[in-house]
């Protein structure tokens, strides 16, 4: 029986040791591929915000970072069942996820922007009264909206995808999205839409983990890459690349 | 109007690509459906005590929930109560998901067919000594065969297209690569003519082989 256990301490020993020697830890990262400039395919290559920062942490961490995509609405549900370790889609910290998952530190400061085509007498929040408004589905601007709206006079519709192009065909008023990226998306593809006053939420957005050991430590792991990349200007240096400015401090 | 022409030509072969995963998930769903279908068929016909209920109660569940909700319940909801199913990657989930589904139309369409054919011939099956069993599998599945070839190809068609439904679960296929390349290039109308008509060449080329087959099953009918 002792030399059975011993045997088996021996086998975990190698195993452990051959572990740590040979591969890089995988890291599966959910994103929708679908927002751009964060996540978004192009001639058949994913790329963006996103994946340029894990691409990074990926280098400093010695992870081998894996990109899942999924459809927005599949993502949380990838993370809850473990498939992917984090999402990494401009997902803004919450209450109520907070609640249930571990975050990283932001790495994105941002705001609830709305948006609207150019001449539409809808100059800011105030003025989405009997308006219809889409937010995308999954999302935290319908709680954000619907909290302003305390008397139900905004009719809030949500997408799964689609909702630039549901304003360009004007079945829409407005939409919410965050102030970086609309903007990025205007200026990017020239659409006749603008910023209907300022952004009325400040929202910070990060890495959603699992509470559990493996989401514990990868917290650390990660809080440690991004507090580096911030230090020697290598976050700054995406986050310019993709926008015009700093995206990833106040 | 504005139709960018060089890119819808150049979204087709890059689009392409993903049509293997689609067309994988569709024919292993194929087999599958059909297997579970041809049996669940047969335990109707015959009425198999019990086994009868439960398929009753299968189909019921199958056909009188959406696709969608199946594919969720199977690869988000399940793995919260039996975590060992986290296992079970977005493509194995998916052909699950569509091969239960499917089988359950694909089952009534065959014992429609089962059901079509005259009683006579499994009366003479039987006075001959054959089983009901082997009277089933060698004289009324071939002819029952010709007879539902047809609504089973609808049901195919179909299946084809709500491989769609994978993206959800994170397969990289067909229209999840269209919606992905639109939402960067804001050619919606380009990227989802493009993967329309892939969509419908495949179908129409799966109608060609059906006729062929029609043809080939009918032969012994023609005069």
């Amino acid at each position: 029986m002792l030399k059975m256990m011993r045997k088996a301490v021996l086998a975990l020993g190698i195993a452990l040791a051959a572990q740590g020697a040979l591969a890089a830890e995988v890291v599966k990262v959910g994103m929708s591929g679908q927002y751009f400039p964060f996540t978004f395919v192009k001639k058949d290559v994913l790329q963006g915000f996103e994946v340029d920062i894990w691409n990074e942490i990926g280098k400093r961490n010695d992870y081998q970072v894996e990109f899942v995509t999924s459809n927005f609405s599949g993502l949380f549900g990838l993370l809850e069942s473990g498939r992917i370790d984090t999402i990494s889609n401009q997902i803004t910290i919450t209450d109520e996820r907070k609640a249930k998952y571990l975050f990283s530190n932001p790495y994105v400061v941002d705001g609830a922007q709305v948006v609207t085509r150019k001449g539409s007498d809808i100059k800011g929040i105030e003025d989405l009264a009997g308006k219809t408004v889409a937010v995308n589905l999954g999302s935290n601007y319908e709680q954000l909206l619907r909290a302003y709206d305390k008397d139900n006079k905004i009719n809030i519709k949500t997408y799964d995808t689609g909702i630039e192009q549901e304003l360009m065909l004007g079945r829409i008023d407005a939409f919410v999205m965050d102030r970086v990226s609309s903007m990025a998306l205007i200026k990017e593809h020239n659409l006749p839409f603008v910023h209907a006053g300022a952004a009325f939420e400040t929202i910070e957005n990060a890495w959603p983990l699992l509470n559990n050991e493996k989401g514990k430590r990868l917290q650390t792991e990660i809080n440690k890459a991004l507090a580096a990349m911030k230090a020697d200007g290598a976050l700054k240096a995406i986050s310019e690349k993709w926008f015009d400015g700093d995206i990833t401090s106040h | 109007m504005n139709f960018d022409l060089s890119y819808f030509i150049e979204l087709i072969p890059l689009l392409l690509r993903y049509l293997g995963i689609t067309m994988q998930m569709a024919l292993l769903g194929l087999v599958f459906a059909l297997l579970l279908a041809v049996v669940m068929a047969v335990v109707r016909v015959f009425r198999v005590p019990l086994l009868d209920w439960l398929v009753q109660l299968y189909i019921s569940f199958f056909r009188g929930t959406p696709l969608l909700v199946q594919l969720f319940l199977l690869y988000y909801g399940l793995p919260q109560m039996f975590p060992p199913l986290v296992g079970i990657d977005a493509f194995t989930a998916a052909v699950i998901g569509l091969s239960l589904h499917f089988s359950a139309y694909m089952a009534e369409s065959i014992r429609a067919a089962i059901i079509g054919i005259d009683r006579s011939q499994m009366e003479a099956a039987l006075s001959i000594g054959q089983s009901p069993l082997m009277a089933m599998r060698r004289i009324i599945l071939p002819q029952a065969a010709r007879i539902a070839l047809p609504s089973l190809m609808n049901q195919f068609v179909d299946m084809i297209k709500s491989t769609s439904l994978a993206f959800t679960l994170g397969v990289a296929e067909l229209m999840a690569r269209a919606q992905m390349e639109a939402s960067s290039s804001f050619k919606f109308f380009e990227s989802f003519l493009a993967v329309a008509l892939i969509y419908w060449v495949v179908v129409v080329l799966f109608t060609r082989l059906q006729l062929r087959l029609e043809t080939k099953l009918n032969r012994a009918y023609q005069r």
